[in-house]
């Protein structure tokens, strides 16, 4: 039986009967809602200016997380609270987010605006004190051509001075009540309309069921990259299973050796725990998508489509990461380096889905990761680079090597490693395994670099890493 | 001139600022659909450079949800948007010259089903040779016009004499609009033929001929509104006609209101972007890096139209000087023509390009002399009584960059951190930093004399309360506020009594585009004469019915005052109205003093000059090319400020668009001349963590308008784009400091980290050559 969608808005239960699987919570809120505040200005989620919050119930608490609208499937928004730019006003006073950015003139020709005072508001609900890292991390997602950011930070750095109780505060209970009587009816979803299913399933043995029977779906979370299928390539999908309900997959197990997180963890939970152990990795997934993104965008899902600029790929690579994949019957433990066939192609089977990925921590080794961009934020790499030493008395005892953008996939440099294994690490040795890397690779040319250039960094990042090491001193710019 | 109001110089916020926060601000696509409403979408040329044989959209037609199909046949009148000179068509006749090229059109009842039916369509090709680049248009002697000579004093005989020579050849890149509002359009037959169109647009009233003449009709059957537009930066100036002109065709032959709202990346891929230059130089200069002589080819990427090429390479030419004295210049300028989108307006309209060539120049001349850049641009600096004759033989009288450039050395402490950059980079062997100041002078006027015009109608509601329109667009660059305020401060009122509607083509007619940074400058003088106009017969009814002498007649705080009787504005107006006088006016301004003739290249095109310059500090890493901006020092001249919020937002958002001109943004085609760069995913624009860590603004406190402009105010529209040539410079100077052989520095722009590590890699192999 097909499902209603329900959701929050303005202290209500919504029910939406008809859900298209294939549409867009943005097209529903402009042309269904009829609330034009929420804009459309790429349809990929590159620019921002889409961005609403949903609220979601966490632990009896609302946790608020800016999204791209444009890029989220309308099924996706079951069981949220969803704000839009207009639902900030209250009494007919504007949100003291939305004044600030009056204030300190955040707005020149608007367009882009909606979008900010959404990522602000995200930023406002969940911190209490916003600084520069946090101002700049909320609204790296966001593009505006008009007024160089300069006067929508100082709007953002007013808001220090204002109490950070709003209209939402105050409904704050009447929400979480509104959230348990949804929870209450909220099982595992089916809608099915016009030949398009979407499932969502609550739970692993559901989920193998469905795959079983369903085996022709496109799995989805966050949906960031399936959704511009149907934005940007026009295409129909008319069977999506959204795994991001499953409890099961989304959490994360620390031991000494090792960190398994589940496939459908976000991204944003994940770069706080490896912000423990690994901090180059945490420092690029901070540079990875948005925070709209990466509140939706999974582990899993960056791995499952293989990419050959998936950031977290070489890294993963360069930590011999392994990855635990399911099936109905089965269930197999995979290393990483062997996951991946050709472009966009794994060994994923179509009844299948990975169930966690587990990360060695190695704290005795050395761990580098560098991302090459033309732009700092939200910008696919040119080429990333990523290198896991392990040292034994001055000897290389053992080294992992991987790079991003090099190859039609996310790929370790082995003749790269061989030569390094049982040298010292010196520059001579260097000089002689950088040779190796174009045994290794051999990158093509495209509108982000030329093939020459990516060879060039990817010789240039391991001089890099030699010189960090043997300086012990990071050379970054952006300590700067 | 009344400057005694407080309106004037308050930073109010945009006129717009709450709605734009509220999300009830709004825009061509948020506007209430009318009933039957279709969505167009547009068909478009998947070949660089081809004969079209057949266009098949027999499955087109069958799609879902399609009502209406247009191609060139349905077209009753002249097929061409182009705004000066025809060549622009809308669908091309027999050869299809840009993959993007609109080919065809549909409208269906949902944009989903038109943008599915689109790729329905099969079109027989017969490929043709492209020609995508500036060398290759070059090879092929293929031009958009005649390659044009401009010669002024001796430059041959001059280099000959002197010390020193230098040859050598520069690139500056393309650069997407990215308006972050996308083209669109929505036509709505009114009756009989009449057309009312809603167009995120620059220029309402050519949009209107454009239609016009599309239909086979007269201009008063077609009215454009604009409210407002989510970025134009020039993209909309003449690139959005194309949209208007489709949905108006598809609304004629459904029937039906349609609109068109471009995907992104279609967008993109279709319209014209800001033109790439080639420059190839000789200069002959003496020991303190004085030019004497210089020679100069300047090439730019037209596209396959003419467009506004003529005017932009034109403005190019103009700005070659920058601040510099030429008195012996040689200047040969081809427009290539190319199998790409027809390029056209970005801010700065080519100036940006023939600043970069110039300053480039410099820098080349300071490093083969040893001598640091600020010497050699001073030592070359147009002076106030002396060389102050620019190559077009225009006489500078504003001259105020000597003074500005010295305060800036001085306020952003300069030479302090010149020196500590030294010690910064002889002790850092792979991060290295740079710093460059870079002045800026840019003409303000269309150099197209006509168009320097600006109509304006105002009325008074017998309340007291004021409704005005002109012919400006009001796009993010604050024109509506700036001409509220000054409103408000000629009639005395505060600034919430006035009210700025939709730009529509039936209240003020034949405006020129908002571009040139002059919308301000001339539609604000525009409404004041309209004001003047009103208060006259207001004045005039006070002297007949109360015989008093209206000589300075003061309109200030909410009173008018009489030599010897005052009344309440909201009084005086409704007295006037039962009164019967008349309350309501257009207004007119067109700009004195400019003249050129464009045979001879000799005149005054511009009004006055509009002065700045910045200093960008740097660190660069050797070993992968990325790079971070450190801090900005920008002194900007704004004459007599209207609103300093407005224009602070300008000159900081000006920089940061040009930073991304020089160091981020790429436009990319690949060999068959198919854009790779047409999504946010490809094409970056600054973000927030390109910001300078440390970002100081100034306004020039001695900047006063000699001209009689507007309050004395100067504009700040586009001339803040060029100071971000600092930017580039610094980098070049982190650069230099990796080696001891610095004349050999070649960097193109953008600097992006691609460029940068080849450049530092071209060194190196350089020196070890010498070595």
């Amino acid at each position: 039986m097909p499902q209603k969608i329900r959701f929050i808005r303005n202290n209500k239960i919504i029910k939406i009967d008809e859900v298209d699987s294939n549409e867009t919570l943005l097209n529903y809120i402009r042309t269904k809602l009829k609330k034009t505040g929420t804009k459309e200005g790429c349809s990929e989620g590159g620019c921002g200016a889409c961005t609403v919050v949903l609220g979601d119930l966490k632990k009896n608490k609302i946790i608020y997380k800016a999204v791209n609208s444009c890029i989220m499937l309308l099924p996706s928004l079951n069981g949220k609270q969803l704000i839009l730019v207009e639902d900030l006003i209250y009494n007919n006073k504007l949100h003291p987010v939305q004044k600030s950015m009056v204030k300190f003139h955040g707005s020149q020709c608007g367009f882009c605006t909606p979008g900010f005072v959404m990522s602000l508001f995200s930023m406002f609900k969940n911190h209490k004190n916003y600084d520069d890292k946090i101002i700049n991390d909320s609204i790296a997602g966001n593009l505006c051509r008009c007024t160089g950011y300069k006067p929508i930070i100082n709007a953002a750095k007013n808001l220090n001075k204002i109490n950070n109780s709003d209209h939402f505060s105050l409904n704050n209970q009447k929400t979480i009540k509104l959230f348990k009587l949804m929870k209450k009816t909220k099982k595992y979803l089916l809608s099915e309309y016009k030949n398009k299913k979407f499932f969502s399933p609550t739970n692993v043995s559901e989920l193998r069921k469905i795959l079983e029977n369903n085996p022709n779906s496109e799995i989805i979370s966050g949906g960031t990259d399936v959704a511009l299928k149907i934005t940007k390539e026009l295409k129909t999908l008319t069977s999506i299973i959204s795994i991001s309900s499953i409890k099961e997959l989304n959490f994360f197990k620390i031991n000494k050796n090792f960190i398994e997180i589940g496939s459908a963890t976000p991204l944003i939970d994940f770069q706080k725990i490896i912000k423990r152990y690994y901090n180059d990795f945490y420092e690029i997934l901070l540079r990875y998508g948005s925070v709209q993104i990466r509140n939706v965008a999974t582990i899993g899902g960056n791995i499952a489509t293989a990419s050959p600029i998936g950031d977290t790929l070489p890294l993963l690579l360069s930590l011999n990461a392994r990855i635990i994949i399911e099936s109905k019957k089965n269930k197999k433990t995979v290393p990483l380096n062997k996951f991946f066939i050709s472009y966009r192609k794994t060994i994923l089977k179509k009844n299948e889905f990975i169930r966690s990925i587990i990360i060695p921590l190695l704290n005795k080794n050395i761990f580098k990761a560098y991302k090459i961009s033309k732009r700092i934020d939200d910008d696919i790499s040119s080429v990333c680079g990523s290198f896991n030493i392990e040292m034994k008395n001055d000897i290389i005892n053992n080294i992992f090597i991987a790079y991003g953008g090099m190859d039609e996939i996310p790929k370790r440099a082995i003749n790269c490693e061989n030569s390094l294994k049982n040298k010292t690490l010196s520059e001579s040795s260097i000089n002689l395994a950088i040779k190796k890397l174009e045994k290794d690779y051999n990158p093509i040319s495209d509108a982000r670099s030329s093939s020459k250039y990516r060879m060039k960094i990817a010789k240039n990042l391991l001089m890099k890493c030699f010189l960090e090491i043997k300086d012990n001193n990071n050379y970054r710019i952006n300590e700067y | 001139m009344n400057i005694n109001n407080k309106i004037i110089h308050e930073s109010k916020s945009h006129e717009s600022g709450e709605k734009h926060v509220a999300g009830s601000a709004n825009y061509t696509d948020d506007l209430l659909e009318p009933e039957g409403l279709l969505f167009g979408a547009i068909g478009y040329s998947k070949c660089a450079h081809a004969i079209i044989k057949k266009i098949d959209l027999s499955e087109v037609i069958k799609s879902d949800g399609v009502v209406s199909v247009v191609t060139i046949n349905d077209i009753p009148g002249i097929n061409d948007v182009g705004p000066v000179l025809p060549g622009d068509p809308i669908f091309p006749k027999k050869i299809a010259e840009y993959y993007g090229q609109p080919l065809f059109a549909v409208a269906a009842k949902t944009n989903e089903q038109a943008r599915k039916a689109i790729s329905k369509a099969k079109v027989d090709y017969k490929e043709l040779k492209p020609i995508i680049t500036i060398q290759e248009a070059l090879k092929n002697k293929n031009y958009i016009s005649k390659p044009k000579k401009i010669i002024k004093g001796k430059p041959l005989l001059s280099i000959k004499n002197s010390k020193n020579y230098l040859k050598n050849n520069f690139s500056t890149g393309s650069q997407e609009h990215f308006y972050l509002e996308g083209q669109v359009a929505m036509a709505i037959p009114i009756e009989e033929n009449d057309y009312l169109i809603y167009s995120s647009t620059q220029h309402p009233s050519e949009t209107q001929k454009i239609l016009a003449k599309m239909l086979n009709q007269l201009d008063n059957s077609i009215t454009v509104d604009v409210r407002r537009i989510g970025g134009g930066f020039g993209g909309k100036e003449t690139q959005s006609f194309i949209f208007a002109a489709i949905s108006t065709l598809l609304s004629y032959k459904s029937k039906k209101p349609v609109k068109i709202r471009m995907d992104r990346d279609d967008d993109i891929i279709i319209t014209g972007k800001r033109h790439d230059f080639f420059s190839e130089y000789e200069v002959g200069f003496n020991d303190k890096g004085i030019i004497e002589g210089l020679i100069i080819k300047i090439a730019s990427r037209c596209g396959f139209s003419t467009d506004l090429s003529l005017a932009i390479n034109d403005r190019a030419l103009f700005h070659l000087d920058n601040t510099y004295y030429l008195p012996n210049i040689s200047i040969t300028n081809y427009l290539c023509k190319t199998n790409t989108a027809s390029n056209t307006a970005f801010r700065g309209f080519g100036g940006p390009q023939g600043m970069m060539s110039i300053e480039n120049i410099i820098n080349d001349i300071s490093l083969y002399l040893g001598v640091e850049t600020h010497f050699v641009r001073k030592n070359n600096f147009y002076q106030k009584n002396h060389n102050n004759i620019t190559h077009y033989d225009m006489k500078i009288e504003d001259n105020v960059i000597n003074e500005l450039f010295d305060q800036l050395l001085k306020s952003s402490n300069y030479n302090e951190r010149y020196k500590k950059i030294k010690r910064f980079n002889s002790k850092s062997k792979y991060l290295k930093k740079g710093i460059a100041i870079t002045p800026v002078k840019f003409g303000i006027s269309f150099t197209t004399t006509f168009l320097n015009q600006a109509g304006s109608l105002v009325h008074i509601y017998n309340d007291g309360s004021v409704h005005l329109n002109h012919g400006g667009i009001e796009m993010g660059q604050g024109t509506h506020t700036k001409i509220a305020q000054l409103a408000a401060d000629r009639l005395g009122l505060k600034f919430n009594k006035i009210k700025i509607t939709s730009t529509r083509t039936d209240k003020v007619p034949n405006t020129s585009a908002s571009a040139a940074s002059a919308t301000t400058d001339l539609n604000g003088a525009a409404v004041l004469n309209a004001i003047d106009k009103i208060k006259e017969n207001i004045n005039n009814y006070v002297k007949n019915k109360y015989k008093i002498n209206i000589e300075n007649v003061v309109y200030i705080n909410g009173k008018v005052k009489f030599k010897n009787k005052e009344f309440n504005f909201k009084d005086l107006i409704m007295e006037a109205y039962l009164n019967r006088v008349h309350l309501s006016s257009s207004g007119f301004y067109k700009t004195p003093k400019i003249f050129f003739d464009k045979k001879n290249f000799k005149g005054r095109p511009f009004y006055y000059f509009a002065y700045g310059a910045s200093v960008s500090e740097v660190i660069v890493d050797t070993l992968t090319g990325e790079n971070k901006l450190l801090q900005v020092d920008i002194l900007q001249d704004v004459g007599k400020s209207i609103n300093e919020a407005i224009d602070f937002g300008q000159i900081e958002g000006g920089f940061i668009q040009g930073s991304g001109w020089l160091t981020i943004e790429e436009v990319n085609w690949n060999s068959i001349g198919k854009l790779t760069t047409h999504s946010p995913s490809t094409y970056k624009i600054p973000s927030v963590s390109d910001m300078p860590n440390k970002f100081n603004v100034n306004i020039f406190k001695e900047g006063i308008n000699k001209e009689d402009v507007v309050n004395k105010s100067k504009t700040t529209g586009e001339p803040p784009l060029m100071l971000a040539m600092s930017n580039f410079f610094a980098i070049k100077n982190a650069i230099s400091n990796i080696s001891e052989n610095k004349n050999y520095i070649q960097l193109d722009a953008p600097a992006t980290p691609e460029k940068i590590l080849m450049a530092i890699e071209n060194m190196k192999e350089k020196n070890n050559e010498i070595k």
